[in-house]
């Protein structure tokens, strides 16, 4: 009888600590996860219909947010002010050390954000468990939303931290992407963490992803991040351009608008 | 025969200590000195602990020495459930105590007001790394995943079971630690978005002390 007291005290008692998700901390890399989960999901539902019978899309682009928490903060206190904007891309690199709780104190700063987000996996996200973690907050690693006519493309470009069993880039993703019904005006931009001839990316295949997604209908562009630095390059001479934002701690972010005939992008510094 | 051969060995055994005080040869000596080295690493406690950054729970053995027994050096096992990643862990942890002083309270309370711990805790999966694998180009990360240093400092009070209700245990201590680890103070030094209560947890133990 008095051991099975003990053994029931000791059972609620732990129950009530693990409760208490803030006060304790059981490993730097637990996986373990409190509040909003599947931000992507939820934010290209929200995107998708906001967008749905817009002419100009309009969005920014920013990227490694890691460990820049005032930077992040005073981004998103300058794109609330902001009422001409659309959504948000993070281009990844949310956590510097893929620490558990590094993902949730960027996703509480970003979720203040009054337009949509989403965030592509970058390699400091895939460090210990951190991918695991990161699809569950955020979503998949390969991901594509609609804003109206324009199809964005999301893709995991971080081959350095994947072996042959992961596909990166994910070309069968790819090629899913390819609708077979198609708008008459249908674009198309992708959005990677590291772009072709970085070292993250699986350069062996460079030149035949720029063949493969040069096959999605009017590419608009290529969006990425990792670099830290404002990046404007026709990387393969083939007309494609690649823009790379910045990092946060930079205090800059990229705004682009997608027009009927073509589109414009500038440097905003804050 | 009312002496079987193992009542012979047995009385050899209890006299053998008697032989040796009585001659007190080189051998004798060296067969002393070396019980007493291998005495000293006979755990002298079990500790089990709750978070910490550490695991989940982790428990494991240690020795406490010097004048005042000021100082502790515990080994723990520790298990973290798989939540949201892909596998359970086991975490292995390195901990130096100093705990300056000890204040009875009572016949068989004392406290000690303050603890002073340092820890190195390491994740055991071939996951997390404590070098950069060598498809790295040179300090592409600079740190490792494997590894991380923790600060703490702490509270104990200590029963001290009297000496006819002893068992198996000398005294129980309960104690409480508030620490951070590497990768939060990192975090936390360069901006003022998170605070000390961001990065400072606390962690709940036992000490079972067995002599």
């Amino acid at each position: 009888m008095r051991v099975m007291r003990v053994k029931s005290i000791i059972y609620v008692s732990l129950l009530f600590l693990s409760s208490c998700s803030n006060l304790f901390d059981y490993q730097p890399y637990d996986g373990l996860i409190s509040g909003e989960q599947n931000i992507n999901k939820t934010n290209i539902a929200r995107i998708e219909s906001a967008c749905s019978s817009k002419d100009t899309i309009r969005f920014i682009m920013i990227s490694d947010t890691q460990r820049w928490y005032d930077e992040t903060e005073d981004f998103v206190k300058v794109a609330n002010k902001r009422t001409d904007v659309d959504f948000v891309i993070h281009g990844g690199d949310v956590t510097d050390f893929g620490v558990t709780k590094e993902f949730l104190w960027q996703r509480d700063i970003l979720n203040k954000l009054n337009v949509p987000y989403v965030v592509v996996l970058g390699n400091h996200d895939c460090l210990g468990d951190g991918q695991e973690v990161f699809e569950k907050i955020f979503g998949t690693p390969n991901f594509s939303f609609k804003a109206n006519n324009i199809k964005f493309v999301c893709l995991n470009t971080n081959a350095l931290e994947f072996d042959y069993s992961n596909p990166v880039p994910d070309f069968e993703f790819i090629e899913s992407q390819l609708d077979s019904v198609l708008a008459a005006n249908a674009k198309t931009v992708f959005v990677m963490h590291a772009r072709p001839y970085n070292e993250q990316f699986n350069n062996n295949v460079a030149k035949v992803f720029e063949y493969d997604i040069k096959r999605f209908p009017q590419l608009q562009f290529c969006l990425s991040g990792h670099d830290h630095r404002i990046e404007a390059d026709d990387l393969f001479n083939d007309g494609v351009m690649y823009y790379g934002s910045a990092n946060i701690a930079k205090r800059s972010y990229l705004l682009f608008t997608i027009y009927n005939k073509g589109y414009n992008y500038e440097v905003v510094n804050f | 025969m009312k002496w079987s051969i193992f009542n012979y060995i047995l009385a050899l055994i209890t006299l053998m200590p008697l032989s040796v005080k009585a001659s007190d040869s080189q051998y004798d000596k060296h067969v002393k000195h070396y019980q007493r080295f291998w005495d000293r690493l006979i755990p002298r406690y079990g500790k089990v602990q709750f978070a910490g950054s550490m695991g989940l729970l982790s428990m494991g053995p240690g020795w406490d020495y010097g004048k005042h027994k000021q100082w502790e050096t515990d080994v723990y096992l520790g298990f973290v459930p798989k939540y949201s990643s892909s596998d359970n862990k086991i975490t292995f942890t390195l901990k130096q105590n100093y705990i300056p002083w000890s204040l009875p309270l009572n016949e068989h309370f004392s406290m000690n007001p303050l603890t002073v711990s340092l820890y190195f805790n390491s994740i055991l999966s071939d996951k997390y790394w404590v070098h950069e694998p060598n498809k790295y180009p040179g300090g592409y990360y600079g740190f490792s995943t494997r590894v991380r240093s923790n600060f703490a400092l702490g509270q104990r009070v200590t029963y001290h079971i009297p000496d006819a209700q002893r068992k198996y245990l000398k005294s129980i201590t309960f104690f409480y630690e508030l620490g951070t680890t590497d990768v939060y103070v990192a975090s936390a030094v360069s901006n003022h978005y998170l605070n000390l209560s961001d990065i400072i947890h606390l962690s709940l133990g036992l000490k079972m002390q067995l002599f």
